[in-house]
């Protein structure tokens, strides 16, 4: 929104004003400062607006803005009418804030304790302080240089030497920080949406077995110390480097508590049936590379109980899936299911489970579209003419339709201890794998 | 015996005392570590140093929207149908109260995070007096 008001206010000089949930409105500081740079005059209506009937909308227009307590429609008129402050006729590149310093000010452990909490750069379990010793340890873990930037958010940028105090404070060993570095080329990737965003982090190839990283029994379990140790810190890096704090930056209504490890595994490759690749192998990653996958998502389904032969897993997939966006998903199942699929089913590769899915997931159009994110993301595409989105938005709402239109957005990770033949499927979009030799 | 017990119940209760502070120590209890250790210790800064991006101002404001075209453009949040009566909402008011004020509802065909270029240049080349742009939440 802010964005489409600031081509029009610098490319037409037309005065505009954003109109939006209180919800939404509350965090425009943080886009001025990070996003946009233009501070854009808002109206705010109460939340929810998205969904209510008409009879609830005209109360909002009837009502008062919630920012400046005035009428809406004088609020509005107010917005484009009038002048402008002091404030609102800056332009160029602000003084530089004050650089933060490398070092804090020396205090007591319990002080330093809570200043770390007062300022969020915590999960709120018990970190470890990174301590001058420590984190210069922890660089010893990598060849790169600690002023090497890892990645960006806006004007803020995540070094080395930041990763390696973030994954001191998560309880990382110096082994680990190539992995934990080639997880933060990642980073932040949750936090700035309504919804309930979390991450999967998906560990492929010899660095599994040397780190120690669990891809057996319990692999989603708090039972191993380099899944636990790891996935916390892309999520303590992410906090940080985004400068996300509870109602500041960080606003999404529910959370996830997946964000405390970020579903971090190993895949069980020993245990892959024959023909069965890898992830990083099917991503064209040689089997001897070491990667580490990343991807957002929402959702996650156990199947709870073990697989049936009237009714095997892929067709439970495919009944789970029906739930899902249609816009990516992964399936984490035990190295018994695969072999199931393979032996009793015929999937001879991944890639065909992936076809099969795709081909025979079908949900309602109406269904499709009662999901809001499908909505939002979806519907731009299809009033632009977008085949398939064009026409299952011109469809009844009973018709059924195939949302997985891309096999390939569908992944198998087959981890787990062969103990069960479980699985879970999840809507996690994994991006492409990024390689941990590199960053050794 | 009796002062036996006595003693026991004496080197209990020590025991149990020192066990609950030492305790309190390594698990860092605010109000019982700080007794333990008053050492300053040097840790390295987490915060990442950042400035707000190049500020742009926004555009003068007109002085009045009598006679003026207002465009009211819905970026579709949560669909077409979610919020596009609060912009018909406002074009009533319009009507009744500030009759001289044209409107013009707009959907978005960016959607609520996209671009719609062609609206943007359609509401630039009629110079429209103000854009109304929403509605998230």
């Amino acid at each position: 929104m802010s964005r489409f008001a600031r081509r029009i206010e610098l490319e037409g000089k037309i005065p505009t004003v954003g109109a939006s949930g209180v919800n939404i409105v509350r965090f425009k500081d943080y886009d001025l400062q990070y996003s946009n740079g233009m501070p854009i005059r808002y109206v705010a209506f109460p939340f929810p607006v998205a969904g209510q009937p008409r009879s609830v909308h005209k109360s909002y227009v009837e009502g008062k803005d919630l920012l400046s307590g005035k009428p809406m429609m004088q609020a509005i008129i107010d917005a484009l009418t009038m002048p402008l402050t002091d404030e609102e006729k800056k332009e160029g590149m602000p003084a530089e804030a004050a650089p933060e310093p490398k070092l804090l000010e020396p205090d007591t452990e319990v002080n330093l304790r809570r200043l770390f909490k007062e300022r969020e750069w915590t999960d709120f379990n018990p970190i470890i302080l990174p301590a001058e010793e420590r984190v210069a340890e922890m660089l010893k873990g990598t060849s790169h240089q600690p002023d090497e930037v890892v990645s960006k958010f806006g004007s803020r940028e995540m070094t080395v030497e930041k990763a390696a105090i973030y994954a001191v404070m998560a309880g990382a060993k110096p082994e680990y920080f190539p992995t934990i570095l080639a997880t933060l080329t990642q980073a932040p990737s949750f936090g700035n949406s309504t919804s309930s965003m979390a991450n999967m982090i998906v560990v492929n190839g010899p660095i599994r077995k040397q780190l120690g990283i669990n891809s057996g029994t319990d692999v989603m379990g708090p039972f191993s110390e380099a899944n636990s140790v790891i996935g916390r810190t892309f999520t303590l890096a992410g906090k940080i480097m985004g400068d996300l704090r509870l109602d500041e930056g960080a606003y999404s209504s529910l959370g996830s508590n997946l964000q405390y490890n970020n579903v971090c595994i190993a895949e069980n490759e020993e245990a892959l049936p024959e023909g069965w690749e890898p992830l990083h192998v099917q991503m064209g990653y040689k089997p001897t590379d070491s990667v580490v996958t990343i991807g957002v998502g929402w959702s996650y389904i156990s199947s709870v109980g073990e697989a049936q032969i009237n009714h095997p897993p892929h067709m439970m997939f495919r009944d789970y899936m029906r739930s899902l966006t249609g816009m990516g998903a992964t399936i984490v199942m035990d190295p018994t299911v695969a072999g199931l699929l393979k032996e009793t089913q015929g999937f001879n590769t991944k890639a065909e489970l992936s076809e099969w899915l795709s081909k025979n997931i079908e949900v309602a159009a109406g269904t499709y579209w009662g999901n809001g994110v499908n909505t939002t993301a979806m519907t731009p595409m299809a009033l632009q003419g977008m085949e398939p989105f064009a026409t299952w938005l011109k469809v009844p709402p009973e018709t059924l339709i195939k949302p997985f239109t891309d096999p390939k957005a569908i992944q198998v990770v087959v981890a787990g201890g062969g103990i069960q033949t479980t699985w879970f499927v999840t809507d996690f979009g994994l991006r492409r794998g990024v390689l941990i030799d590199k960053w050794k | 015996m009796k002062k036996k017990i006595l003693l026991d119940s004496f080197l209990f209760l020590l025991v149990a005392l020192i066990s609950i502070g030492v305790t309190s120590c390594i698990t860092g209890q605010e109000d019982t570590a700080k007794n333990c250790d008053e050492r300053l210790i040097t840790v390295l800064n987490p915060a990442i140093s950042s400035r707000m991006v190049e500020r742009v101002p926004l555009a003068p404001r007109i002085d009045t929207l009598e006679g003026k075209t207002i465009y009211l453009v819905d970026l579709q949040w949560g669909g077409p149908k979610a919020a596009y009566s609060v912009f018909e909402e406002m074009e009533v008011w319009f009507s009744r109260n500030m009759p001289s004020v044209k409107t013009e509802i707009r959907r978005s065909s960016g959607g609520s995070f996209g671009d719609d270029p062609a609206l943007r240049e359609e509401i630039i080349s009629k110079k429209a007096g103000g854009v109304v742009i929403g509605i998230a939440g």
